[in-house]
């Protein structure tokens, strides 16, 4: 018997409950059932531990899996790599000896943690994602940051600004230090994020396709012996049940759950970044073949079961060569799973080990720069493909690694919600002026320039769009390559409570216009699914929906570099379930879609800002009907309404060709989507500019939208996707044939003036107007009650 | 082959900075060499370097105070003994907080700590702050300003949370104005001085953004000039001439890959190279 082996063979079922309990265990009774059956013997603890954080829903999407295989195409001519690996690899410029430039993204939650603790959780957040992107051998390039904060106006507001300002300083405490950009993010604020704020976090990083890294022992181990190095902080008790904690319903007593949480260090993952970069190069000069993975769920235990089961090996464990914090003495079960952060594994050939320990111990001295730090052996690589653990000199875990790896599946049953949602009864008479100033300045739409100061944009020096200057970030990756990234981040909340299904088809939607309105060809998406728990058939049915949406979105905007005929694929995601509070109630469905688009010449993306007096004014597209979860219809009718923008992929695809069309041309000025607040609010934006210094005027012309047979407040505010162009004048012809080849509407909305003033006008008549001072003034400083410091404080 | 940093600008790698790459293309912009010195290599390899750069970042994870650690690091003897045979050194971000740490700047009493980079006092905000913002040149005897005109704004992007310039000691201020060490201050973008925010954008005294030693060959910057070395890093909405030059250049990616405003300190090392020469 090995040791610390639980008795659960011979145990009732209400005793089997106690061990779980008495051991921290979230596992089910029949899951433990289940584990003795695959061992085909009772486990030890140690097994037991990493059956607990294997199949949690963090990391086994029990739940998720059989459903984003069924619904969410992955497959596209430029994809090196799609789910599965730490992250998702795509191809998007070749070289000229025919290797190619690839982007890696990788896109997950941190929502618990940072419920729980705002800065850290943010913080390690940052941390683990770019730790995704390095084990792939990419360079990091960017992080971007969707959040969804509750009401900061309800009756839970200081709780909920108290969290908002812990994750943006959670955020810039880790990626300012880690030198890593900031391209952007989104914030949303409901009440029904009170009680489980979202926290998504995306990075994207870049390698040459020769050099992507493999999560897996290589087939080089078959002849030569390897050797596992476990590089970085030493391990200790944080973090230990993270994916556990991820995987359950956040209840009362959150503190409880706080040694959960794990503790951030950007300063060693900046010098382990720079080390591992010494240390991979070293071994492609040499022609060494590593396989490297990053520590995060489960930590050891998954990260060596893993790169041993993809390679086809085995692996034995020496818990006693794990370097612990100074002084600690850890049971076998914390060693094997704890989430310690800043960590990565490396598999290499036994007679590589000496310089590899030399670049991180000696050149970049870890055990002094952090007390207990190191690149330590703890593991050798068998050809058995048995999974062995020893501790103390005793056996605490021994398997066939394939049973560890051995997933579980739940068929969760789903059936629809029975909510009604009601258009408003329509209100005559009011005042025009005084509801956009409502709406321009309510923190959901108000600029979040205030926060994106806080984050170093700048950083590595490639900037080309910074965080709100644009619908998209933009940066020139390849050094002396005109091709630029663009990359953007949507998620409707509001869409998605009224109609799941809307909810994620419409989040690709926007991302997609988002890249295509700076010249991005939208290339792939990443897609963080956060959502409820999935034992309610209610809230399976919203998860249900939302990826079918995204599925399908995905399928009908296609990949416009192949002329559309493959779907636009999705690279890398997450799920994550179980978002809601104490009193139950879960999040509203968001799913929340990060889409990356090649723009094959930089210096043609623009910002959205109006550039020139004289420069005509156009929609690409028509607003409709469909102002359910606008920001007009919450702001000024307090009701989300019932008639949400339906996607048409038709219509999006030919939209975005149509502007694709007109940046390669070199003839878009400045260029927007009308989103959240609709056309009213797009224009403002593009007035006044990301920073609010922009003075440029118009006057839009309403008559334009009769044919509609609107009112004047569901032309301005409908949140149907269109795009606002800026062009010189003189090519309206040319325009006109874009627009009739693609099959999409155009209204021309007027001209720049040098008046900085905004206005509506209706049959010669300005029915509003309002002085971009004062516009920038409300729009400038509408989050910064939330996000600021008070004045003396 | 032996490490050289022969006819090569060194960029000092403390643990924890995370600018060194981008600094070291800057300098290449210029047609000049540069590389990496990491802080545990041997500090006689710097003697036959052109002069060092210590690049941003938060070396040694900024612990006791940004700065404070690095400056006690034994490779600041060979650059203090450097420093006083007059090779240029420049410190950008957390580069300059190890050179006001250290003593270096302004050095008007060596080594001696004059002068501090505080926390950014700044209007309804605290803690960190990326913006970019213009300088003027204010004094005249500087190596790594030679290149700046008088009256040019030149505009640069900066990203800290303590780069306010204090000292309490009148006589210092007073020595410091009177050498014109006081080599770098924020400006509107027509180049007028004003101490309001974001103008001086941490609350500098005197707008201080960049101060050099008596003798001019070492300065310490607040402002990231690596992060304006090309006109592809200037934003497009920026105000002043620099932002209608990027402007005018969309649609032209060769035009974007010409020289940003930040690349004139690289131009001053690379004029006094020329001119010691």
């Amino acid at each position: 018997m090995l040791k610390g082996t639980i008795q659960i063979t011979e145990s009732d079922d209400s005793r089997v409950v106690e061990l779980l309990k008495e051991n921290g265990l979230n596992l089910t009774v029949s899951e433990a059932r289940r584990v003795t059956e695959l061992l085909g013997r009772d486990p030890t603890i140690v097994e037991l531990t990493i059956f607990n954080t294997m199949w949690s829903e963090h990391c086994s999407y029990k739940s998720s899996r059989k459903l984003l295989g069924e619904l969410l195409p992955t497959k596209a001519p430029n994809v090196v790599m799609g789910p599965g690996e730490d992250a998702g690899v795509f191809r998007f410029a070749e070289t000229d000896d025919g290797d190619w430039h690839c982007l890696v993204i990788a896109h997950e939650s941190h929502n618990h943690p940072s419920q729980v603790l705002p800065v850290e959780g943010a913080a390690t957040g940052i941390g683990g994602i770019v730790r995704d992107v390095y084990c792939m051998g990419a360079d990091v390039i960017g992080v971007l940051d969707p959040l969804r904060f509750g009401d900061p106006q309800g009756p839970n507001a200081r709780h909920v600004i108290s969290i908002a300002r812990g994750v943006v300083d959670g955020i810039a405490q880790y990626g300012n230090p880690l030198g890593v950009p900031n391209l952007g993010g989104d914030i949303a604020f409901d009440a029904g994020f009170d009680e489980n704020c979202l926290v998504n976090v995306v990075a994207l990083g870049t390698v040459m396709e020769s050099r992507v890294l493999r999560s897996r022992v290589p087939a080089e181990a078959a002849k030569e012996p390897y050797k596992i190095i476990l590089i970085g902080k030493p391990t200790d008790d944080s973090g230990f049940g993270g994916a556990a904690f991820a995987s359950e319903d956040l209840v009362e007593g959150e503190e409880a759950n706080r040694g959960a949480v794990q503790v951030p260090d950007p300063f060693l993952k900046r010098v382990l970044a720079v080390a591992n970069r010494k240390v991979l190069d070293l071994a492609d000069q040499r022609g060494i073949k590593v396989g490297f993975k990053d520590l995060g769920a489960g930590g050891i235990a998954c990260v060596t079961s893993e790169l041993a089961h993809a390679g086809g090996f085995g692996v034995k464990i020496d818990l006693d060569a794990v370097n612990v914090a100074a002084g600690a003495h850890y049971p076998p079960p914390v060693v094997s799973c704890s989430e310690t952060q800043e960590r990565y594994a490396l598999a290499v050939p036994v007679d590589f080990v000496d310089d590899v320990l030399k670049i991180y111990n000696e050149d970049f001295e870890l055990p002094h720069l952090y007390h207990g730090a190191g690149a330590y052996v703890i593991a050798d690589v068998t050809r058995d493909e048995i999974y062995t653990i020893i501790s103390g000199g005793e056996k605490v875990c021994e398997t066939p690694v394939e049973t560890i790896t051995t997933g579980i599946l739940y068929d969760r049953p789903k059936s629809p919600r029975k909510v009604l949602f009601e258009e408003p009864e329509w209100q005559e008479g009011r005042s025009l002026r005084d509801d956009f100033l409502a709406i321009f300045g309510s923190p959901n739409i108000a600029s979040k320039n205030y926060v994106f100061k806080h984050y170093d944009s700048e950083v590595q020096g490639r900037a080309v769009i910074r965080p709100g200057e644009a619908d998209a970030g933009v940066i020139a990756p390849v050094a002396g390559n005109p091709v630029g990234i663009a990359v953007a981040v949507d998620g409707n909340p509001w869409y998605g409570i009224i109609d799941p299904y809307q909810g994620g088809a419409l989040a690709v939607c926007e991302s997609a216009r988002n890249v295509a309105a700076v010249g991005g060809v939208p290339s792939a998406i990443t897609d963080c699914l956060n959502y409820g728990n999935p034992e309610i058939e209610e809230v399976f049915w919203e998860f249900y929906e939302g990826i079918r949406g995204v599925g399908e979105a995905c399928s009908g905007i296609g990949l416009l570099s192949h002329e559309g005929s493959h779907p636009l694929p999705v690279v890398s995601g997450n799920v994550s379930f179980y978002n809601q509070g104490k009193s139950g109630k879960a999040i509203p469905p968001s799913p929340i879609i990060c889409t990356v688009g090649v723009v094959e010449d930089y210096s043609k993306s623009r910002s959205m800002t109006f550039k020139e007096e004289g420069n005509e004014i156009f929609l690409i597209g028509e607003p409709l009907d469909e102002l359910g979860g606008s920001e007009y219809y919450r702001t000024i009718y307090g009701t989300l309404g019932g008639n949400v923008p339906e996607a048409d992929f038709v219509r999006e695809r030919g939209q975005i060709r149509t502007v694709l069309d007109l940046h390669s041309h070199g003839w878009i000025r400045s260029c927007h989507d009308t989103g959240q607040g609709g056309m009213l609010t797009a224009l403002a934006e593009m007035s006044l500019g990301g920073n609010g210094t922009g003075r440029l005027g118009l006057a839009v012309d309403l008559d334009e939208f009769d044919g509609t047979g609107l009112p004047p407040e569901k032309v301005l505010f409908s949140e149907t996707g269109c795009f606002i162009v800026e062009l010189s004048p003189g090519i309206e012809r040319e325009l006109l044939a874009i627009c009739a080849r693609n099959r999409v509407k155009l209204h021309k909305l007027g001209t720049l003036k040098a008046s900085p003033k905004l206005e509506v006008v209706s049959k010669g008549k300005a029915i509003a107007s309002w002085d971009l001072g004062e516009l920038e003034d409300i729009y400038m400083t509408g989050c910064r009650s939330i996000f600021g410091i008070e004045k003396g404080e | 082959m032996a490490r050289s940093f022969t006819g090569k600008v060194a960029i000092i790698q403390f643990p924890g900075v995370n600018c060194e790459y981008e600094t070291a293309d800057a300098v290449r912009s210029v047609g000049l060499e540069a590389d990496l010195l990491r802080w545990n290599e041997d500090p006689v390899l710097l003697e036959d370097a052109i002069g060092m750069i210590i690049p941003g970042g938060f070396s040694y994870q900024d612990r006791i105070r940004a700065g404070v650690v690095s400056a006690k690091d034994h490779i600041m003897d060979k650059l203090s003994e450097l420093a006083g045979a007059g090779r240029p050194i420049l410190g950008i971000c957390n580069g300059a907080q190890v050179l006001v740490e250290s003593g270096f700047i302004p050095g008007i009493h060596w080594e001696r700590v004059d002068l501090a980079l505080a926390p950014n006092v700044m209007e309804d905000r605290d803690g960190y702050y990326c913006s970019w913002t213009y300088l003027l040149r204010g004094g005249t005897d500087c190596v790594w300003t030679m290149a700046v005109g008088a009256e040019e704004v030149v505009p640069v992007p900066i990203a800290h949370a303590e780069g306010r310039f204090t000292t309490d000691d009148g006589e210092v201020l007073g020595e410091m104005k009177k050498n014109g060490q006081i080599i770098l201050q924020y400006c509107t973008q027509a180049g007028q001085i004003d101490p309001a925010f974001p103008i001086n954008p941490n609350g500098s005294i005197e707008n201080m953004a960049g101060v050099c030693n008596r003798e001019g060959n070492v300065l310490a910057m607040m402002p990231h000039p690596e992060r304006a070395t090309w006109l592809r890093q200037v934003p497009e909405d920026l105000g002043g001439g620099w932002g209608t030059k990027r402007k005018k250049a969309g649609g032209d990616s060769g035009k974007m890959e010409t020289a940003g405003p930040g690349r004139i300190f690289f131009e001053s090392l690379k004029r006094w190279k020329e001119g010691d020469a």
